[in-house]
């Protein structure tokens, strides 16, 4: 069997990183295995529960549906851990906790990545653009209440 | 180690020719062909060439009389663009209701024609805009009209060798409407969708297009001619156009829906779309 380790450079969590991927290799597999970044999860593998949402070039995308060896070196990948010293995101898990947003945890990586995505873009959401926003993610211990109550606390004290 | 060899496409003609090869896949955002991959549906892939990164696919354009989508361009960036709202909101609608926000960065126009679902919502949205498609070959380029694109579930004209550069649409001010129904809202894979597009340049055209109700999207011009030959179009004549569009429904049951559900439903939704747009 050919050695087809594809080499690819891209940037992750700020800096400018190389690493070697087989063409199959989604961005998620690559994020936990190359890089131990273990925030991402993978819930289903095929787009539908969001636990694996991932900032690319400021949008977030399923990192389980994209191929590693697609990115390109200007691309700009930025998982959880990249926000760890992020304001915004500081205050949306500190919102989560206090809400008790937070039940199994699978899904809450991916919930406050589209939170965040949501809160950059519309700093004063109603009930339906954060049920709208969330809507790719889904939490299997049905908290959607509380996890909305979080989003709704995190965007009220950024005012 | 793995099989497949992975091509990073650096322009369109050596993607066609890498495409050429048997077992060769194109690939952009991913986001049906990854699932398929693992769920072991192309046991015989032998190589992915990857046209993401070919920006010359990924734009939005007017081109005199025309608007040209490029196939990279994604399903949010359909769903943002100002010139398609204003001109071809029954596009930007169906973009917008494909999955959800993460798969909609991704996502993109081209390859939701080109894997050829019967439920993929800018099928029928396409279809009511009478879009051509534009392929580029080895061995030139040829355009063809959507609603000739399609042979059956997961197969198009393309060939060996083919990619999707874009799709034209004239450049005209439509209205619009998409309308889909899924297990929820948002984020669910049609059980049935429709589309429609109006338009005057003089007297009223109307377009209607449905899918997940035969192999292939369908296009309904009885009830597109019973439109515009009405005399007004009032309660009664929506009535009438969604009983042809319903008896032109032939659809199957299957894991997603019924057979009795989704010919009713689809005389509803036009209903609906009607209602919205006269």
């Amino acid at each position: 069997m050919q050695n087809n380790l594809i080499k690819i450079s891209f940037k992750l969590n700020g800096n400018q990183v190389e690493t070697e991927v087989l063409p199959e290799l989604t961005v998620l597999e690559m994020l936990r295995r190359n890089f131990r970044l273990t925030a991402a999860k993978e819930g289903c593998g095929k787009g539908e529960c969001g636990a694996c949402t991932v900032m690319l070039n400021d949008k977030p995308i399923n990192s389980c549906l994209k191929l590693a060896a697609t990115l390109n070196s200007s691309d700009q990948v930025i998982s959880v851990e990249g926000f760890n010293e992020d304001k915004l995101m500081n205050n949306i898990q500190q919102a989560f906790v206090e809400e008790g947003a937070v039940q199994c945890g699978f899904c809450i990586p991916g919930m406050t990545m589209a939170s965040y995505h949501l809160l950059q873009h519309n700093p004063k959401p109603d009930e339906h653009a954060i049920k709208q926003a969330l809507s790719g993610n889904i939490c299997r211990c049905t908290g959607y209440r509380k996890i909305e109550a979080a989003v709704k606390k995190a965007a009220d004290r950024r005012q | 180690m793995s099989n497949v060899e992975f091509i990073k496409a650096t322009d369109i003609q050596s993607a066609c020719t890498a495409l050429k090869n048997p077992g060769y896949m194109a690939v952009s955002g991913g986001s049906d062909l990854v699932v398929k991959i693992r769920n072991g549906m192309y046991p015989n892939l032998k190589g992915l060439v990857d046209i993401s990164g070919l920006n010359q696919l990924n734009h939005i354009r007017t081109d005199e009389n025309k608007v040209i989508i490029g196939s990279g361009c994604t399903m949010n960036q359909i769903a943002s663009d100002h010139l398609l709202q204003d001109y071809f909101p029954v596009l930007v609608k169906a973009a917008s209701t494909v999955g959800a926000l993460q798969i909609r960065n991704s996502a993109t126009i081209g390859g939701n024609v080109a894997n050829a679902s019967p439920a993929g919502d800018t099928i029928p949205a396409l279809y009511v805009l009478e879009a051509n498609v534009f392929v580029v070959g080895c061995n030139g380029n040829r355009k063809i009209p959507i609603a000739e694109f399609f042979i059956s579930p997961g197969k198009t004209k393309l060939e060996p060798g083919e990619i999707i550069e874009g799709f034209s649409l004239l450049l005209r001010k439509t209205r619009g409407e998409f309308l889909k129904l899924g297990e929820r809202r948002a984020h669910a894979i049609s059980k049935i969708n429709l589309a429609v597009a109006t338009w005057n340049d003089g007297r009223d055209h109307f377009r209607i297009a449905m899918g997940s109700v035969a192999p292939t999207v369908l296009r309904c011009k009885e009830a597109e001619e019973y439109l515009e030959n009405c005399e007004k179009l009032d309660e009664a004549a929506i009535a009438r156009a969604a009983e042809i569009v319903s008896d032109t429904a032939r659809p199957i049951s299957d894991l997603r829906s019924t057979k009795a559900y989704r010919k009713q439903m689809a005389g509803v939704l036009l209903k609906r779309a009607l209602t919205k747009l006269i």
